[in-house]
């Protein structure tokens, strides 16, 4: 790529005019070098300040991860990065960019076409949010084949190119050339997009939070891609995400993003081990893993700052402990803490002291026998041999027989107890929600039968039953995804919360009501509870709506209630805190959850904590449950192995280990549920899968000692299986073409 | 071996899938027929059960006529004059009637016959068809390429007050009834101005054929009607297109082919232009319809002899043959309209006919 001459700098002058800058300049490990960037917008309220003078080195073929909370300005860096930022966002500062054949230019001060060429060709980036990046009316090859003709590059070589990319990422190039972008799941559709930003041979690939809308099992084995294409292609690549476990076991460095500057960057390891800054220990603290001890993880008080009018000084100091005057008056430089790390605090030498955090502690295994092992607790829901299906034929399909029968759920057998906690945990349409629907009686099951404290709660809904459908109906609840949805734009908190009240209380009068009402908000932590009370859905956070749907639930005072990725919509650091609060509620009303949750640390917080169960689905099967401590660190299943290697753990020498086993599945993509394996379900991607797999189905069976229940043979020592030769084929993870 | 049979499998289910495919456009068509049917049916039950009979009231119009020269008003003549209008026998019992009528169409494209022409209401409509079309299709791809270019003009200079004032125009020329427009129309291009005709087809001095000086009168006589039926396509469409084109301009795909480097060309018409257009496509080939009903009142307006003009003189005259064809005449539009629409969505749409695919378990 060649530049007219346009920017004024050449190497010696811009080592002069940085030169008051801490890092080296002219470094010749970095590839990019932003100099106090600025991101402002202008806005009603005032200056949105987005990204605040921010100064940061992205070295050559490093992989960088960035985390921060949601709003903390990733996606502005990275935008900004390309020189990319959205109308009517101004950025100033530099971005330098090293071009190993052309010299350091300005990136901020390239002219349009200058920067038609940079972009893609020497920075690529992945979007966030980018299921939709591709055009919905054109096939996957067009928008190769534009990208290559716009950039004048020699078609057939790069669509070459392409092609070893997408076999290289183990997809079938035919296929995914020719198909549109609805007809490509969702990791598919992620891992293309990853060949497409990469058609040009970039030096810099930026991609913001490329996995976030994934399946930790997808986003798991895209990270390991990366990982190779890095290796393959020279690439240095800016990971953006705000979940540190997913990036810790994999990038080089890590850089914590705080209030729209980075407060601390070091290697990955150092970091995670010993970090400097508070925010960033605090951040390590809050969030759901699955190796921490669970009374290590804590939310961060307090809210992250307004762009508009972010706190003088260290941004930090409303909600850092160690917070003194000069936090407040003045704005700490980034302090030398180690062998290429900084961290912008003053007092970081004793930020160990005031946040505490443990990396990787093998948990005490409770003596006492979790609370779904007492037996002693009256059964809520059972469910017996439970079918769903959806049909998807159509007249025709019919007509020629041809099965297009979604079977969600495929026989299930489950019992919760009074005041159990059990999480259902698994791939996106594994039938996890179908299963939860169902077993409070939203959904009708094909065959099988649901019952409530015995009473079959479909004949009661029928009218058939001795029990009153409507009590049935107020015993078991639901707490959907997504809050605002769920609430009427139209009343009040107080509103919200009294409908209930005044529906199965009529005892209490308006003001006992009221009483009522502001005692539970207080209690969820919305202070002051006059003011909370009166207020609209929309005025309220994410976390706060999710905490008066929680609430409108418990007071119908169920017996049951269905939480469907109830936490999976709030920033990572207000997770744990929500699930506090579903447990703490859980004792005061006195309740049990079926938790539904894709993500495996969220499962085990909820579910070891309580003492209660987890439940892994696959292809509408239960295929393995279990008190959550033994199916988090003695899984038996091999796809419960699978999800676990599918979920980070924290520590760095478990996340290094991690890092270097290969995936223990056999193919990334999962079956067509219209038409599912034969035998065990699980046989296409099982690693340990052999023939009698392929024609027989394993029922729930337990081994000696254990509580849990596992679907598979292995788990019976005398079974044909171990005689059975097994499944050789050419496994997708090794070949494709 | 298992990766040929998959082959397999798959041709045998895209196969399948080509069948049911068919299915469904067999099914719109059957849905289409049985929909002409019943307006068929309602047409004419209605013409026999309206108030004051409209049958009845023919006959006594033709006794009046038979009386008015003098001639004695046989039973049997006017029931024989009133089958020969209308194509059904009073003396028979309705559903003979009917079902002759209807076979009559079907085998004869016999509609009856008109009463103020005398001549078959097919050959009528026949005639008159082309004209209608003619005005009908240019004031719709008038109005329809305005709407999607001036749409997607206000939406890449949003907020500003090109947009602002367009959106006014655009309201307004909605609000108002295309009547008016053509009244306003003839009123100022033809009485006051002169510039314009204020009615018929083309100019009856020229020699009918294929010579420049009558194909320029066939234009200058449609302008105006095409003008007042470019109204009707008008307004909401371009409002509805700077709506779609904004909400894709805000799109990640478009932010991503910008990043791209694709041109803005290709970004325009490949991008946005497509994507914009098709949540209006259905409703743009069901605007067909509109334009075409609207051309009653239209070439009335004009005076131009269309099936619109027919049908307006129809109702006047009660000439109730002439009445019902047309009517059958303005169904089937619609309903070409509407199957047009159905069957060519799936070409523009790649998702069109792939719901469920999101849904989850
Ligand atoms: N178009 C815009 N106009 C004004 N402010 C904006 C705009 N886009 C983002 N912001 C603000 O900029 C700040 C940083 O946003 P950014 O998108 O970079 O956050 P993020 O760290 O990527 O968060 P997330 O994890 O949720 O993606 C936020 O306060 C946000 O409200
Ligand atoms: S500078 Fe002060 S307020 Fe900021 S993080 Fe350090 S100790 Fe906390
Ligand atoms: S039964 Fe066979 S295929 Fe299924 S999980 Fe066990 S080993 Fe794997
Ligand atoms: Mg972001």
């Amino acid at each position: 790529m060649q530049y007219p001459n346009t920017h004024p700098n050449d190497a010696t002058q811009m080592t002069q005019s940085l030169s008051n800058q801490e890092f080296q300049d002219g470094d010749p490990e970095s590839i990019l070098e932003v100099r106090d960037l600025d991101v402002i917008f202008d806005m009603d309220r005032g200056e949105s300040r987005v990204l605040d003078g921010v100064s940061f080195d992205v070295h050559r073929d490093e992989m960088l991860g960035i985390v921060g909370e949601s709003g903390s300005g990733k996606s502005m860096f990275a935008s900004a990065l390309l020189n990319a930022v959205v109308d009517p966002g101004r950025a100033g500062g530099e971005v330098i960019y090293d071009d190993p054949d052309a010299g350091p230019v300005d990136v901020l001060s390239l002219s349009e076409d200058q920067l038609e060429s940079f972009r893609w060709e020497e920075v690529a980036m992945v979007f966030q949010g980018a299921m939709s990046s591709f055009n919905p009316t054109m096939k996957i090859d067009e928008h190769f084949e534009e990208t290559i003709q716009a950039h004048g590059k020699p078609m057939d070589e790069r669509m070459a190119h392409a092609r070893d990319l997408l076999a290289d990422l183990y997809l079938d190039p035919d296929r995914v050339l020719g198909s549109y972008p609805h007809e490509l799941s969702g990791g598919m559709k992620q891992r293309a997009l990853i060949a497409l930003s990469l058609v040009l041979d970039p030096e810099v690939l930026v991609m913001d939070e490329p996995t976030a809308a994934l399946d930790l099992l997808m986003q798991r084995s895209i990270m390991n891609l990366l990982d190779t294409l890095q290796a393959e292609y020279d690439l240095t690549i800016v990971f953006i995400t705000h979940d540190l476990p997913l990036v810790a076991g994999l990038a080089d460095r890590l850089a914590v993003m705080y209030a729209f500057e980075f407060v601390e960057y070091g290697p990955s390891e150092a970091v995670i081990r010993d970090a400097a800054h508070p925010y960033t220990r605090a951040l390590l603290k809050s969030v759901p893993s699955v190796d921490a001890a669970l009374e290590d993880m804590n939310p961060i008080e307090g809210e992250s700052p307004d762009p508009v009018d972010t706190p003088a000084g260290c941004s930090y100091h409303p909600r850092c402990p160690l917070a003194d005057e000069q936090c407040v008056a003045e704005d700490p430089d980034y302090h030398d803490v180690g062998e290429g790390r900084g961290a912008a605090c003053f007092h970081w030498e004793r930020s160990s002291e005031a946040v505490d955090y443990e990396l990787g502690v093998d948990p005490v295994v409770p003596d006492e026998p979790s609370r779904a092992a007492h037996g002693d607790e009256e059964t809520v829901i059972s469910l017996e041999d439970l079918e769903v299906h959806f049909d998807q034929s159509g007249f025709i399909d019919r007509l020629f027989d041809q099965d297009a029968t979604v079977r969600a759920v495929d026989g299930v057998d489950l019992e919760i107890a009074e005041n159990e906690v059990v999480a259902l945990v698994g791939e996106s349409g594994c039938g996890k929600t179908t299963l939860g629907k169902t077993a409070i009686g939203l959904q009708e099951p094909t065959v099988g039968t649901v019952r409530y404290r015995g009473h079959d709660v479909w004949e009661a809904k029928r009218g058939e039953g001795e029990i009153d459908h409507d009590r049935i109906r107020r015993a078991l609840q639901i707490v959907h995804q997504d809050p605002g949805s769920s609430l009427n734009p139209t009343r009040t908190v107080r509103t919200s919360l009294a409908a209930p009240l005044k529906r199965w209380r009529p005892d209490l009068n308006s003001s006992d009501r009221e009483t009522v009402v502001h005692n539970l908000l207080e209690r969820v932590g919305m202070k002051p509870a006059e003011d909370y009370a009166l207020r609209f859905p929309h005025q309220l956070s994410g976390g706060e709506k999710q905490r008066v749907v929680l609430l409108r639930a418990l007071l119908m005072s169920p017996d049951l209630i269905l939480a469907d990725e109830a936490v999976s919509a709030l920033d990572v650091s207000l997770r744990v805190e929500m699930m506090e609060l579903m447990l703490s509620l859980q004792e005061l009303f006195d309740t049990s959850y079926l938790f539904i949750s894709h993500d495996f640390a969220n499962a085990r917080y909820l579910a070891e904590k309580s003492g209660g169960r987890i439940g892994i689905m696959y292809l509408g099967n239960l295929v393995e449950i279990g008190p959550a401590e033994e199916i988090i660190h003695d899984p038996k299943h091999p796809y419960t192995k699978v999800l676990r290697w599918a979920t980070p753990p924290l520590d760095p020498d478990a996340a290094r280990e991690a890092r270097e086993t290969e995936p223990p599945i056999r193919e990334i993509d999962i079956p067509d549920p219209t038409d599912p394996p034969s035998g065990c379900p699980f046989h296409t991607r099982c690693p340990e899968a052999r023939e009698v797999c392929r024609e027989r189905e394993p029922e729930l069976m337990g081994s000696e000692g254990e509580a849990s229940l596992a679907a598979c043979f292995r788990e019976d020592d005398d079974h044909a299986y171990w005689e059975s030769d097994p499944i050789v084929e050419e496994s997708t993870l090794e070949n494709t073409s | 071996m298992s990766e040929y049979l998959g082959r397999a499998r798959k041709g045998v289910a895209a196969a399948f899938g080509f069948l049911a495919g068919f299915d469904y456009y067999w099914r719109k068509i059957g849905h289409a027929f049985v929909t002409l049917i019943s307006v068929t049916t309602i047409t004419f039950v209605l013409f026999r059960l309206m108030p004051g009979n409209p049958a009845q009231a023919m006959r006594a119009q033709f006794e009046a006529q038979l009386e008015g020269s003098g001639q004695a008003a046989d039973p049997e003549i006017l029931d024989q004059m009133v089958q020969v209008h209308t194509g059904f026998d009073p003396s028979q019992p309705i559903y003979m009637q009917y079902f002759e009528y209807v076979r009559d169409i079907v085998l004869y494209q016999d509609f009856g016959q008109s009463i103020q022409y005398g001549d078959p209401v097919f050959d009528i409509l026949f005639r008159a068809m082309p004209w209608s079309v003619f005005i009908s299709v240019y004031g719709l791809a008038l109005g329809y390429s305005t709407n999607i270019l001036l749409g997607a003009a206000m939406a890449y200079k949003e907020g500003s007050r090109f947009d602002g004032t367009m959106t006014v125009v655009a309201t307004f020329l909605n609000s108002i009834p295309y009547y008016v427009g053509a009244l306003l129309f003839l009123a100022f291009f033809a009485h006051d101005l002169g510039w314009f005709p204020s009615g018929g087809r083309y100019d009856t001095s020229i020699e009918a054929g294929l010579n420049p000086a009558f194909m320029a009168s066939i234009v200058h006589h449609g302008a105006l009607p095409i003008m007042s039926s470019f109204i009707v396509g008008f307004g909401g469409g371009a409002l509805a297109m700077r709506g779609n084109s904004v909400r894709i301009l805000g799109a990640d795909y478009l932010r991503v082919a910008r990043l791209r480097g694709i041109g803005s060309v290709r970004i325009a018409t490949r991008y946005v232009a497509r994507n914009a257009i098709l949540p209006l496509y259905t409703q743009m080939m069901i605007g067909i319809a509109a334009v075409f009903s609207s051309s009653v009142v239209l070439e009335y307006i004009f005076t131009y002899p269309g099936v619109g003009w027919y049908t307006f003189d129809a109702i006047n005259m009660r000439d109730y043959p002439l009445l019902m064809g047309s009517f059958l005449f303005f169904t089937i539009v619609t309903l070409v309209g509407i199957l047009l629409a159905e069957f060519t969505y799936g070409i523009v749409d790649p998702r069109a006919g792939s719901g469920g695919e999101n849904e989850s378990y």
